[in-house]
């Protein structure tokens, strides 16, 4: 059995975030996640890191917190944000007094905005529709999730923060009414582990109802579906917003090689039976073709959705629901921090690891605003020049990884799953969506003698079923050519059993 | 340039363009064979699947769906095709082991076994069962090949890696036809005292002269010799196009290389020319009869729209499996998508139905109706039809 401090459950930003923020404040804690990192809403997003434009007229408040975080965020994660800037652009019928209300509040809060011509926004993003009215400039960046977590997490690994991935918790420990600890199983091995500390915080997201339950408490939680698509390259440098109130499909945002398109919005039940439809995917490539006509023909690589857990609300559409975020204390040494946004998971880390000093009645301030995130360097970028150095041994062609990141990856995490190495060093990614390397990085493992044929043919057939729920939707030219090929590689060359 | 007149053209290099075309050419047919690029068929195993569905593929196809295009060919169509490819291919030097009666496995790079009927004599001795105990020989740097997968599953055998300074397929192969590299490589494998009794290899073992090689290597290790084939690009595939093609040329067939069909010119009910925007060579093909062996979507004979499919020489009407929601099922692995389905519905005469054209005839896996991993009909297939269009052809010009 092992005793800590604090156990945070749940491997999102807000969970990394805390994690980093009680280590800093030098809280022994546990985090404990029943996949990979990032595997939730935080890894089923844009990767924007809002200005506080999309928020400015529905929700001050919460356009307000975004900023700030924005700010700090590209103060301490210089390496994993991408000033990329961002566009509100006007087509023709789109509200001009929705523009006013916009500037103005973008004035009261301090949002930087400025106004430009089509002329102008044009020379930023040439791909963009001719016909636009205006845009206005505001600060969007982008930002990889995972990366952000994995470097949260390294500052808590090195403060000796203990981190489970692929555990998922079953039962929450209670005496006397108080929450002690938890049992989690190893999701690879089945073994259970017996974790025992002073306060659980639940950071779940759209799980926390659920592991709430766990310990007889309530989470009152909307889940509100968001699909996005992803292209084949960036057909902008700069994030693009429509200037109207939210609706599907109205921003497009760079990131690394390929761009993001979204969001809809449909309240759904269960956060594990989520599926993307064809007609939400044709309503993103329509709307964000009225912002960048190019999208109509461009290759789309992969379709997937995310579950936003909004808190609870009465009002009927997910949209006009708050981004802000609530922490409940279930008096019972347990926690629930939810709602917010993938922007404000620092400041929502804060507010939490605050409360937590409080209960403890420790005084330490927060330094997660001005000590920047640790082990950036190694994370830094897109090393081009490092991976051509190595063309030889390249693994995955689309991405550019090399067979000696492959074989690091292994070591360090002693992996199994394809997809955390994916995470990690994007293979995968590209245009086959993971149709050769996955065979490499698989075989790669065999020749560790980390995977057994059973585990290695399931690993396959996952890969396979995975990567087809993301591109079903998406196949039509291109796309359906790669997707015939793969399937005739894997059926056709490689006998692989279907079982 | 004056207009060039031919009886036939082909349009697709693939198993079934070159099947059909070298058809028409041995007797004595002026044809021509334009294709955009290399075909499918070098991405593939090279090996000839007729029917996996059973022990027996014909038995197999006599149970396919009545709409399957192998049943508007005979049995003794098919048996024809396949006596006919054997006979070509061994001409060529590149002989095919395997009958139509019977199927076989080929020993695949997971491990498992693949289902098929014809194989290249270098996967004749592929172990047919688990007990083969096996020696594999892979090459460092490789990154399409690890023998790990199979040694994982087969308790009987191991591997050796040879350092060929070479780290793709084509690269090894190229390596492989080198007298000298060769003579270097049987050297360090007789030092290796190998015990089990079959030898296996990536499918890397030269590309004209495999067979040579492979038996080269059989005699003096006194060891039998297989070929596993790879992921693409695949040696055995392409040693089964140039076969094909080298075949066609040698029957008096000619290649347009890099000519993308962009246009047609039509009267009524006839085709009476391809147009191709190449420059420096002829812009515009004249024939009496055409015969579409352009392949389905890999192969660019057919296009997926978000909302349609279209047929991209001459705009033939295509079997479109409902909505883009019905191209593919839920389950992945089920292998009964919709998608397979697609393609061109041909008569009897192997004429597209429900299409202006008397003088365009259709071949292989365009055809409608195929759904070729399902049935494991691939390469067959494209020999039968490509034999039957033919036919039809010529009953057509003469």
């Amino acid at each position: 059995m092992l005793k800590t401090d604090v156990i945070i459950i749940g491997g999102g930003a807000t969970g990394c975030g805390i994690a980093r923020d009680l280590a800093l404040r030098g809280i022994p804690h546990c985090l404990i996640e029943k996949g990979d990192f990032a595997a939730g809403a935080t890894g089923a997003c844009h990767g924007l890191l809002h200005s506080g434009g999309r928020y400015v007229v529905s929700d001050p408040h919460s356009a307000k917190e975004c900023y700030d975080e924005n700010i700090i965020l590209r103060r301490i994660g210089e390496k994993c944000v991408e000033q990329t800037g961002g566009l509100f652009v006007r087509l023709p019928g789109d509200s001009k007094l929705y523009r006013d209300r916009f500037l103005k509040s973008c004035e009261k809060i301090g949002i930087p905005a400025e106004i430009i011509s089509s002329t102008k926004a044009l020379d930023l993003v040439p791909n963009l529709n001719p016909d636009i009215e205006e845009a206005v400039k505001v600060p969007d960046c982008s930002i990889d999730p995972f990366r952000l977590c994995m470097l949260n997490i390294i500052s808590s690994q090195k403060r000796n923060g203990i981190i489970f991935i692929r555990h998922k918790v079953t039962e929450i420990l209670k005496e006397h009414g108080r929450c002690v600890g938890v049992k989690a199983a190893d999701q690879v091995s089945g073994e259970i582990r017996e974790i025992h500390g002073n306060v659980i915080i639940n950071a779940t997201g759209a799980w926390s109802h659920l592991v709430a339950q766990l310990a007889g408490n309530e989470v009152p939680l909307t889940l509100s579906k968001g699909s996005l698509v992803i292209t084949n390259h960036r057909l902008t440098n700069m994030v693009v917003n429509r200037m109207r109130p939210s609706a599907d499909g109205d921003i497009i945002v760079p990131n690394e090689a390929v761009c993001l398109a979204g969001t809809t919005s449909i309240a759904v039940e269960d956060p594990d039976k989520i599926r993307i439809e064809s007609h939400e995917v044709d309503t993103i490539i329509s709307e964000a073709g009225r912002m960048i006509p190019h999208f109509d023909d461009t290759r789309i690589i992969r379709a997937f959705s995310g579950v936003r857990p909004l808190l609870k609300s009465a009002k009927a559409d997910s949209r006009e629901i708050t981004r802000g975020f609530q922490i409940i204390n279930h008096g019972d040494g347990m926690y629930s921090i939810v709602g917010g946004k993938l922007t404000t998971f620092r400041l929502m880390a804060e507010k939490m690891v605050d409360t937590i000093m409080d209960y403890f009645k420790l005084k330490k301030p927060c330094e997660t605003a001005e000590i920047p995130l640790e082990g950036q360097e190694e994370l830094s970028g897109y090393p081009l020049a490092k991976r051509l150095a190595d063309m030889k041994n390249i693994v995955c062609e689309c991405e550019l990884v090399s067979r000696a990141e492959v074989e690091r990856i292994i070591k360090q995490t002693g992996t199994r799953y394809v997809g955390d190495i994916s995470h990690r060093t994007r293979l995968g990614m590209g245009p086959c969506q993971g149709g050769f390397c996955t065979f490499r990085a698989l075989g790669i493992m065999h020749e560790k003698s980390i995977i057994s044929p059973e585990q290695s043919m399931n690993a396959l057939r996952d890969f396979l079923q995975r990567r087809f729920r993301g591109i079903r939707f998406c196949l039509w030219g291109d796309q359906l050519r790669e997707e015939q090929l793969v399937e005739y590689i894997y059926m056709g060359i490689l006998a692989l059993e279907r079982k | 340039m004056g207009v060039i007149q031919h009886d036939v053209i082909i349009i697709g290099a693939g198993v079934a363009g070159l099947t059909a075309g070298a058809i028409l050419a041995e007797k004595g047919y002026n044809v021509a064979l334009v294709a955009k690029g290399e075909p499918t068929a070098c991405l593939s195993t090279g090996c000839i699947d007729i029917c996996s569905l059973d022990h027996d593929p014909l038995h197999g196809v006599s149970h396919l769906p009545d709409e399957h295009p192998y049943h508007l060919v005979s049995r003794a169509v098919i048996r024809e095709s396949i006596e006919k490819f054997k006979e070509s291919m061994a001409q060529m030097g590149f002989s095919y082991i395997g009958s139509p009666e019977t199927n076989r496995y080929v020993l695949s790079a997971l491990g498992t076994f693949k289902t098929t009927c014809l194989v290249p004599s270098t996967m004749a001795a592929a172990p047919q069962d688990e007990k083969d105990d096996l020696h594999i020989i892979t090459f460092s740097g490789l990154k399409d090949f690890y023998p790990s997968y199979i040694t994982a599953r087969r308790k009987n055998a191991s591997f050796s890696t040879y350092d060929a300074g070479a780290s793709t397929t084509m690269g090894l192969a190229t390596n492989f036809e080198r007298e000298d590299f060769l003579e270097k490589f049987i050297s360090w494998l007789e030092k290796l005292n190998i015990r089990e009794g079959k030898i296996a290899f990536p499918a890397v073992l030269g590309l004209e002269s495999a067979g040579m090689i492979t038996k080269k290597i059989e005699e003096r290790l006194g060891r039998k010799v297989f070929e596993i084939p790879t992921i693409p690009p695949s040696m055995p595939g392409r040693r089964l196009f140039n076969a094909l093609k080298d075949y066609f040329r040698k029957k008096g067939g000619m290649i347009y290389w890099s000519w993308p069909v962009s246009g047609v010119e039509k009267t009524k009910k006839i085709i009476e020319a391809v147009t191709s925007p190449s420059e420096g060579r002829p812009k515009s093909l004249n024939a009496k009869a055409f015969i579409l062996a352009s392949g389905s979507f890999v192969g660019g004979g057919l296009t997926a729209r978000r909302d349609t499919i279209v047929e991209n020489i001459f705009n033939l009407p295509v079997l479109v499996p409902g909505q883009r929601d019905n191209w593919f099922d839920s389950d992945y692995f089920s292998l009964n998508h919709g998608i397979g389905k697609a393609g061109i519905i041909v008569d009897s005469s192997f004429r597209p139905k429900e299409a202006d054209w008397e003088n365009v005839f259709v071949c292989g896996g365009i055809i409608a109706h195929t759904d070729v991993l399902k049935n494991g009909c691939g390469h067959g297939m494209a020999l039968a039809t490509g034999h039957a269009a033919a036919a039809s052809c010529m009953g057509y010009i003469k």
